[in-house]
């Protein structure tokens, strides 16, 4: 993941807002606070509130489900990445979501679906018991309503430094909406405008690759260019460059993007992470939620198109006023110099190919991604709040209505905090690096104890619940061992070549490998879970039902095999 | 879609609805500025020639139009 508090250090105010760009902010702002308004009638129990009365389409919860995962943060920051380490940034998502994603259709989403649990956390209580519940749902409580402070601000600071805006401003505007819609329409309002939000992304931003293409003079071009401008053509290839740690200008090797990034990280967040499994549950059916990762993962191999190119057309075509090529630095150097720095590379695209109008376009797109990011955190952090918090030790027999009462107020009281923690991430940028790292510390482990509970039904509930806990220990521990001696990471990442990147990558496969070992040993050594129990739960004592596709082109199988041959042909391609 | 989903998109306001008219209204407002910037190009036109042959605003504009268009009139509320 990218560097939080470089990717906020932007220092200047880049460009100004034409009448016409403001229309269009305005529009967009009136239909998110009209579709709030509309959605509150239509959420009244419990299951409508949290779950959108499951009762969305395949597409919608699947555009939903990849939308959660499209924020302006990563946007931009993965155009940086793209500049800085070439198409190798396109391996976060192919390989780092494709297979995981339609893992989760294929094979977990039926556990899911007809455990009819309402979180993830609610399924560890199922299989595991409430110890394992009561890590993972504080763990994740605290992580979501972090992550919300933090895409506030960073909307906050994107705004101010590209359009010169008062931060103060921004955060309240963009909290009070976001609270307004959510508190008033819960889940189904926050998978409209994530819905919205993915039309509005691509409407925005798909302007910079066309243009930047045409100018390029096309993608052989582009390549050539590149090569010419960095002196080598290593920031052209996926593969083929990462037989060693030091041939490649990320530092990595393949086996830590097969295994780090492609198996553990990546499972573990598509699959287990609660903020893009709850679109998945909203689903109508048990086809549909087989159906909508499949969807997701076929959208989501395009989003490279509007998130890589950029960066990469920027090697080839950025030029300063003078003519000459520009040159992006990191985010120390710029703050010295004064020059662009890599995280400023796709505003700075789009100020270069974008007049009134679609200048307008492209900063709302940015700003709905910020908004949405806080919407999926505050609802999902209300969900969990609610059922496996409040209703699981705190009061277990309230009526749906208090539940209800209680997902709205606690969508407020969780936006306050995030407003709180944007306020304290002004004070203390370096908070945001620490944020995205707690969050890596219970990915890793977590998609171990889930995975093992489900297909493994010698797993126990002490085996679930030390595992987990053996696991994110030891991700900590790692963490603080390369923070504190940073030639640590020679042993995690096996190599003296390896650079920064990599350490996430084998800190997550590590971490992995703790949880299941442990959760492995402990279960044989302690009694086993009655099979009676295990019903719906685990794979082999669970009859699953027909999902109630009648020809071939309803299957979720069949489309998932062509979306993971697709995936193979653009990696072959672009080898 | 089949039967079933379709009678629930079609008894409420349906998500493609709301972005049809997002990106109709959008798809307007950017024919209308790009009509206007034919005789008086923007900034970045000047500073990239190619780009003022291209039209892109009102490109992209008849593009949102026609999708918005589309989607507004297919996802009307009321449709049967």
């Amino acid at each position: 993941m990218q560097d939080f508090a470089a990717l906020l250090m932007l220092n200047r105010q880049l460009t100004k807002l034409a009448p016409v760009d403001i229309v269009i902010l305005v529009l967009y702002f009136a239909l998110v606070v009209f579709i709030g308004f509309y959605a509150k009638g239509k959420a009244n129990t419990s299951e409508d509130f949290f779950l959108a009365g499951r009762e969305m389409t395949a597409w919608i919860a699947g555009l939903s489900f990849v939308s959660a995962n499209l924020g302006s943060l990563e946007l931009m920051g993965w155009a940086g990445a793209a500049y800085q380490y070439g198409i190798l940034a396109a391996h976060w998502y192919w390989i780092g979501a494709i297979p995981a994603m339609l893992f989760l259709g294929i094979v977990m989403m039926p556990f899911y679906y007809i455990s009819k649990t309402h979180s993830v956390p609610g399924y560890l209580q199922l299989r595991f018991g409430e110890g394992a519940r009561a890590v993972s749902a504080v763990s994740f409580a605290v992580m979501t309503i972090l992550m919300s402070g933090v895409n506030m601000y960073a909307m906050a600071l994107v705004m101010k430094t590209v359009l010169g805006w008062n931060i103060s401003f921004s955060i309240w505007i963009g909290a009070a909406t976001v609270a307004l819609y959510v508190m008033l329409g819960g889940l189904r309002s926050a998978i409209i405008n994530e819905v919205l939000q993915f039309v509005l992304i691509w409407a925005g931003a798909a302007m910079i690759p066309i243009l930047g293409l045409i100018e390029a003079g096309g993608w052989t071009k582009l390549k050539a260019q590149i090569a010419l401008n960095v002196g080598t053509t290593d920031y052209g290839h996926m593969w083929s460059t990462l037989g060693s740690f030091k041939d490649n200008p990320m530092g990595v090797h393949w086996t830590g993007i097969v295994f780090g990034l492609g198996f553990v990280i990546s499972f573990g967040y598509w699959t287990t992470d609660f903020l893009v499994v709850q679109r998945v549950l909203s689903a109508n059916n048990l086809r549909a939620a087989k159906m909508a990762p499949v969807i997701g993962a076929a959208f989501k191999m395009a989003v490279p198109f509007i998130v890589i190119v950029p960066g990469l057309l920027a090697l080839a075509v950025l030029k300063n006023p003078d003519g000459t090529m520009m040159h992006l630095v990191p985010e120390s150097v710029a703050a010295a110099t004064g020059q662009h720095s890599f995280n400023e590379v796709l505003p700075l695209m789009l100020i270069r190919y974008c007049g009134p109008g679609l200048l307008g376009l492209g900063i709302t797109a940015l700003v709905a991604g910020f908004m949405s990011g806080m919407a999926g955190n505050v609802s999902a952090f209300s969900t969990v709040w609610t059922y496996d918090l409040y209703g699981a030790f705190l009061n277990k027999k309230a009526s749906d209505r208090h539940y209800v009462a209680m997902g709205r107020w606690s969508t407020v009281i969780g936006m306050l905090v995030s407003i709180g923690t944007a306020y304290l991430v002004m004070n203390a940028a370096s908070i945001m690096d620490y944020v995205q790292a707690l969050f890596s510390f219970f990915i890793a482990p977590l998609f171990g104890t889930v995975i093992l509970g489900m297909l493994w039904k010698r797993a126990t509930h002490w085996g679930g619940f030390l595992g987990l806990l053996s696991g994110t220990i030891a991700s900590v521990g790692m963490f603080i061992w390369v923070q504190t001696d940073s030639t640590a990471l020679r042993y995690i990442a096996m190599s003296p070549n390896a650079k920064p990147m990599a350490e996430n990558l084998y800190r997550a496969l590590w971490s992995w490998i703790i949880c299941v070992v442990v959760t492995a040993v402990v279960s044989l050594v302690t009694k086993p879970v009655p099979t009676e129990q295990l019903s719906g739960l685990v794979y082999g004592v669970t009859p699953i039902p027909h999902d109630g596709s009648k020809t071939i082109f309803e299957k979720p199988i069949f489309w998932a095999i062509v979306v993971i041959v697709v995936f193979f042909v653009l990696n072959l391609i672009f080898w | 879609m089949d039967k079933q989903e379709r009678a629930i998109e079609s008894a409420e306001l349906s998500i493609w609805f709301f972005c049809g008219i997002l990106m109709l209204a959008y798809g307007v407002v950017l024919v209308i500025t790009g009509i206007t910037e034919l005789h008086h190009p923007p900034a970045n036109e000047i500073l990239l020639p190619w780009l003022q042959h291209l039209h892109p605003t009102l490109g992209w504009g008849i593009v949102l139009t026609v999708f918005g268009g589309f989607y507004s009139i297919r996802f009307r509320p009321g449709r049967p």
